[in-house]
């Protein structure tokens, strides 16, 4: 989990969390729109890397790529040595369900269900892993600090708690991978900020992070970032793998 | 995804929108609700009916009368016309089975005066034999002479001050004459009065009847619209019926004299019993079409609550699907919340159809019969209307893109 400095592209596939091969991905709206224009990527076992670039770059389609829910035209996508385009549609859900974690600009939470389920509900779709789910959504919420809001709706929780309750869920099986579009987008500068120091954390236990941003000083949280234009990697910048911790304050 | 867990989570989102939810049962409930009131009330006529043709025939026998030959559509009309002769009644009560044959011979009355005080029709008045009265003399004697009556019980009260012994009666029969009775004595009867609606007021000797009819062999015989052919014992009744019909349609004046689009028939208390049976399965098919419209406007109603509830819950299901739920998975949780709309309607449509058959039955007076075949078929026909109308809302839920389920604003 230590960063490297060196380059990326040299990260052999068995050591890589994620490897992206030359992928891309082509809506044809009339014109053909390249979302994704031959992007190569691996993200190494315990890396935080941001994903940076101007609106319609493809960051999100880059997320969605990487988190199982979409498959290129072109191109080969590798998840936790597995060749997702080679799995069928219930078996991509079963290794999102199981492999991912998700966290979205909009929180995303069930409506009608309280914040201990809806921490829970990747489990329910799960039927292998058998744990007291009170349990454990006790422990991760109060890991993000909603120890005493469990049986909370997510109405009556405010922004930054939403945000906490979709990271203890992005959390609740133990994914090998947390991905993260945009999540502090919809919060104010000190709650992102609160935000991630989780990230942080989750970062200094060994999980590995793609994270995507349009804020410079939340992406520098990360070890790389990855500047996205029209569709290609622009650039891979390496910050000194200790900004995060003074950038953070 | 464990069947439990999409319960739990389906009973969210119908609890979420009680109002909504209600209303899309209501078709259900209705239907349902309506077949089973109508299976409490037909269970409890046919109940009641079977109740009083027996308690009304204690002894063994049958019902021989003409009929017009079946239509195939329902029940065929009786046939009023007198074919039945003297001859046929010596005939039949000559066979070993019969114990003896008692025709009928009832008269409406028209009216009914005595003192002064007059009762309008409503009743009838019994021609028989003394032997064939039915019933416990409780006071006075039988009739002797052809100017004397003998009372049911209840008829005692038909006129203003009351009727005993000793009274003079004059009634006035619809359409039949005239004459004055005296009263001597009253009867208890064990007959309700065969199959007629009416009530027998009294009862007066044969020889009152005078209807007659030419016999094939050139006689003139009293003729008679009925007999009640009493078997010797439960045991011999299959083989009176046999025998009687045998006779019936052989040698009897009646076959000769009946039209030929006539059918002789003899009719125990079972065939009876069956008969209404057979009416109210009749109804029962055309309630049931009734219904079935109910249930598949009621599906409707569930589908396209559903369709909203879909629709309204692409993120919900975008989220589901980002965090591992399979399409099966969202197809189960759908499904599930329109199974449990049918069964809630169902439910509660057979609550209602108790209760208002419940209320029926009392108010009319007859026992209660619980339909349990029909609750489980109702039940059964729920489920089987919310795995229908959340079929196609489930699998468009299914089809739900996460990219673009998320990417909703
Ligand atoms: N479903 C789609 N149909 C057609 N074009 C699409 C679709 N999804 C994305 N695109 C196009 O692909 C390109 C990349 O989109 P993407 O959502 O990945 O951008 P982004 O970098 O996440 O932008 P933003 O910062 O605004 O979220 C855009 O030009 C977009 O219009
Ligand atoms: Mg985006």
């Amino acid at each position: 989990m230590t960063s490297t400095g060196s380059v990326v592209e040299s990260v052999e596939a068995g050591n890589a969390t994620v490897s992206l091969g030359n992928v891309r991905r082509t809506y044809y709206l009339g014109e053909p729109v390249h979302a994704l224009d031959g992007v190569s990527l691996d993200l190494p076992d315990g890396s935080f890397t941001a994903v940076m670039g101007p609106s319609g770059s493809g960051k999100s389609t880059l997320m969605n790529m990487v988190g199982c829910l979409d498959t290129p035209d072109e191109g080969t996508v590798h998840v936790e040595g597995r060749n997702v385009t080679a799995l069928s549609g219930s078996e991509r859900a079963q290794l999102r369900g199981t492999e991912l974690g998700f966290i979205f600009q909009q929180f995303n939470l069930m409506p009608r269900l309280t914040a201990a389920e809806n921490v829970t509900l990747p489990l329910v779709f799960n039927d292998a892993v058998d744990v007291d789910r009170r349990e454990r959504a006790e422990t991760l919420l109060s890991r993000v600090g909603l120890g005493d809001r469990l049986d909370h709706a997510p109405p009556e929780l405010s922004g930054g708690q939403r945000q906490r309750v979709a990271i203890a869920r992005a959390l609740v099986n133990e994914p090998s991978l947390v991905l993260a579009d945009e999540p502090t987008g919809n919060l104010d500068t000190g709650t992102g900020a609160e935000i991630m120091d989780i990230f942080a954390e989750l970062h200094a236990a060994g999980r590995t992070i793609l994270m995507v941003t349009h804020e410079r000083h939340i992406a520098e949280h990360a070890e790389r970032i990855v500047h996205l234009v029209d569709g290609q990697i622009q650039e891979i910048e390496q910050l000194d793998s200790g900004a995060h911790t003074g950038g953070s304050q | 995804m464990k069947v439990t867990e999409s319960f739990r989570i389906s009973w969210r989102a119908i609890t979420g929108h009680k109002l909504r939810s209600g209303l899309t049962t209501l078709g259900i409930i209705i239907g349902v609700g309506s077949v089973i009131v109508f299976m409490v009330l037909g269970g409890a006529f046919e109940q009641n009916i079977a109740q009083e043709i027996e308690e009304g025939n204690d002894e063994p026998g049958m019902w021989v009368h003409t009929q017009q030959a079946d239509s195939g559509f329902g029940d065929s009309p009786f046939v009023r016309a007198k074919f039945f002769t003297d001859s046929d009644v010596a005939a039949l009560e000559s066979i070993d089975t019969v114990e003896f044959v008692a025709p009928s011979a009832r008269f409406p009355v028209a009216q009914l005066t005595h003192d002064g005080h007059q009762r309008t029709g409503g009743f009838a008045v019994e021609a028989t034999t003394p032997e064939r009265l039915e019933g416990d003399v409780v006071e006075g004697d039988t009739f002797a002479a052809e100017d004397e009556i003998v009372l049911s019980k209840e008829a005692t009260d038909l006129v203003e001050g009351g009727l005993s012994v000793g009274d003079e009666v004059e009634i006035s029969f619809d359409g039949a004459g005239s004459g004055t009775f005296t009263v001597v004595g009253i009867v208890e009867p064990t007959s309700t009065g065969g199959n007629s609606l009416v009530p027998t007021a009294g009862y007066v000797s044969l020889s009152n009847y005078e209807t007659t009819i030419e016999t094939p062999d050139g006689n003139q015989e009293r003729a008679y619209r009925d007999l009640i052919v009493a078997a010797e014992s439960s045991e011999v009744l299959d083989q009176a019926q046999q025998d009687t019909l045998e006779y019936l349609r052989s040698d009897s004046d009646a076959a000769q004299l009946k039209e030929d689009e006539h059918v002789l028939k003899a009719q125990t208390v079972d065939d009876a019993i069956d008969q209404v049976g057979d009416i109210v399965d009749q109804l029962t098919v055309f309630i049931g079409g009734i219904a079935g419209i109910s249930l598949v406007v009621g599906s409707i109603g569930i589908a396209n609550i559903m369709i909203v509830s879909v629709t309204e819950r692409t993120r919900d299901i975008g989220v589901m699907k980002a965090v591992g739920a399979r399409k099966r998975d969202v197809i189960q949780l759908f499904l599930v919340e329109s199974v449990i709309l049918g069964a809630i309607g169902a439910l509660l449509g057979v609550l209602v159809g108790l209760g208002f058959g419940y209320l029926g039955v009392s108010v009319i007076g007859w026992p209660m019969v619980l339909p349990t075949d029909w609750i489980l078929i109702a039940v059964f026909i729920g489920v089987t209307v919310g795995v229908l109308s959340g079929l196609y809302p489930a699998w468009r839920g299914a089809k739900v893109d996460p990219i673009e389920a998320l990417r909703h604003e």
